[in-house]
């Protein structure tokens, strides 16, 4: 049973990988200011079930999966069948490349490559050329008892690609120490065909690698699956703030490597909750036991639940001697580690 | 159904990382496992001792009172895998069946889950490879075990497939 899903994106989301870390991969400040009413669009944040680094959906992007018996598992060959696809919709300059992904070439035509060789095309530069290639689909891969899945993405004709880098450019990428796995950020493009017309070369493909003689016959993908138990049980568990977040690897949070900084703030994050905090101040020494009094009030907190961080620390900050300690505490964690808009979930 | 990384999954899966060439491989799967019992040859009840592999590419070795299990994945599937980046380990205490998810492995952008082989409670979880996830790679049936389980129902190994067993299992797997 091999079976093929595009599925339609209306609202742009940021997609991470399954171990990957919310606060190091995005900026937070923009999911939480794009919720806000009249400001920009709405932008959710899902972490799914598969590895790999992070993405972006929007309405000029089509998300394929296939689900496949794991002991026919390759990485490449459903990016390949998507790379026939493509060149079957004139962009010859479509390949797999070493990581998985799909680019389009952009170096100067050579001779006709062969057509059937998906590795590569006839504008592939050499390693060393300026002109590299440009990623439209990355891949990310489940697998588990008896079924492998593989997903991708395809940029078709997204309006925000420059929104898409930006998103993706967390303030607090130099603080934070995370094990997990980290995203590889490539250069991408969209390859300018409409959702329809590579979703029914995409079918295609599917049908002749699956000798599918009457070709596919599509599904509709709506609530109806939702009756399914199983399936109801992990759409709600996807959309939970507690997936997205508790799931997060184990990482530091700490300023170290800020020159200039009148408090030294190191925390440890455990599925998403604090077990180790010290905040002290850098230049004198308060008595043990006042940084003991602020540092208990972090352990054991969760950090998507915090709405605002002046509250949080309230009456344990007094344990810093200065005002400008207090307020540069409060300013850097909400800038860090920004409140989480539970609304729209 | 073969496992999760079974069959020719392997095989792509080697060619794609290219870790070691096929002939090296071929050679270091026919080697026999490190671990051999020391009374081994005395009796036959001490055959359920030896280590044990399901299709999932799970390995399970007993301990010497034949209660406890320790649990990691094949040399075969750390090398299909590829470079381990992240180990998910599961909870002490967790009551699990044969079949059950008790961890995941990422490596090259794949997430997968690994199966215990036999029902129990997870009694030990191997702590070291959350800061050291390659170890996988490196000691795949060694330093790189996974967790380790009280075991319900000790017969459950008896249905596992032994080092031997095992390799021809792999064999086929690649050969068709």
């Amino acid at each position: 049973m091999h079976q093929l899903t595009p599925i339609p994106h209306q609202v742009p989301s940021i997609i991470i990988g399954r171990n990957q870390n919310p606060w190091l991969e995005v900026d937070l400040n923009l999911i939480s200011q794009a919720s806000k009413p009249g400001v920009l669009q709405q932008i959710d944040l899902v972490r799914r079930r598969s590895g790999g680094g992070t993405v972006f959906h929007d309405e000029g992007n089509v998300n394929w999966t296939v689900i496949y018996p794991s002991a026919d598992f390759t990485r490449d060959k459903h990016a390949e069948m998507i790379v026939r696809a493509l060149r079957g919709c004139g962009v010859e300059r479509a390949r797999v490349n070493e990581r998985h992904d799909i680019v389009l070439d952009q170096g100067d035509r050579k001779a006709d490559s062969d057509p059937k060789d998906t590795h590569t095309s006839p504008y592939t530069a050499s390693s060393d050329s300026a002109a590299r290639p440009l990623k439209v689909s990355g891949s990310a891969y489940k697998l588990t008892r008896g079924r492998a899945l593989h997903h991708g993405t395809c940029l078709l004709s997204s309006p925000n690609l420059k929104f898409i880098s930006q998103c993706l450019h967390s303030p607090a990428r130099p603080y934070i120490k995370a094990r997990g796995v980290e995203s590889v950020s490539s250069p991408v493009t969209n390859i300018a065909l409409s959702n329809e017309h590579f979703i029914s070369a995409v079918q295609d493909q599917f049908s002749k690698m699956y000798d599918h003689d009457r070709g596919v016959e599509a599904m509709p993908f709506n609530d109806e699956l939702l009756e399914v138990t199983e399936i109801k049980r992990g759409y709600e568990e996807l959309q939970s703030l507690e997936w997205t977040y508790l799931q997060t690897p184990q990482f530091t949070l700490a300023n170290s490597n800020e020159v200039s900084r009148p408090v030294n703030i190191d925390l440890t994050v455990r599925h998403g909750v604090v077990t180790d905090a010290s905040i002290a101040p850098t230049a004198s020494d308060p008595s043990l036991q006042e940084r003991t009094s602020l540092n208990e009030n972090l352990v054991g907190l969760t950090l998507h639940k915090v709405t605002n961080w002046q509250d949080e620390l309230s009456d344990s900050l007094k344990a810093l001697p200065s005002e400008e300690g207090r307020r540069f505490v409060v300013d850097w964690l909400s800038k860090m580690l920004p409140s989480i808009p539970r609304s729209g979930k | 159904m073969s496992g999760a990384f079974a069959g020719r999954a392997l095989k792509h899966g080697m060619d794609a990382v290219s870790r070691c060439s096929r002939p090296q491989f071929q050679r270091l799967r026919t080697q026999k496992p490190a671990f051999k019992p020391a009374v081994r040859s005395f009796t036959a009840s001490t055959r359920a001792w030896e280590k044990k592999y399901t299709e999932d590419h799970e390995w399970i070795e007993l301990s010497s009172d034949g209660k406890t299990g320790t649990i990691g994945i094949s040399t075969y599937a750390a090398k299909a895998l590829g470079d381990v980046v992240f180990v998910e380990l599961p909870t002490l205490d967790l009551e699990v069946s044969a079949g059950d998810s008790i961890g995941a492995v990422e490596s090259v952008k794949s997430a997968s889950d690994i199966m215990t082989p036999v029902s129990g409670k997870i009694v030990e979880a191997n702590s070291v490879l959350e800061d050291t996830p390659g170890k996988i790679n490196k000691s795949p049936e060694g330093d790189g075990w996974l967790a380790k389980i009280e075991m319900s129902d000790a017969k459950e190994v008896e249905k596992l497939m032994d080092a031997d067993g095992y390799r021809k299992f792999t064999e086929e797997a690649d050969g068709h």
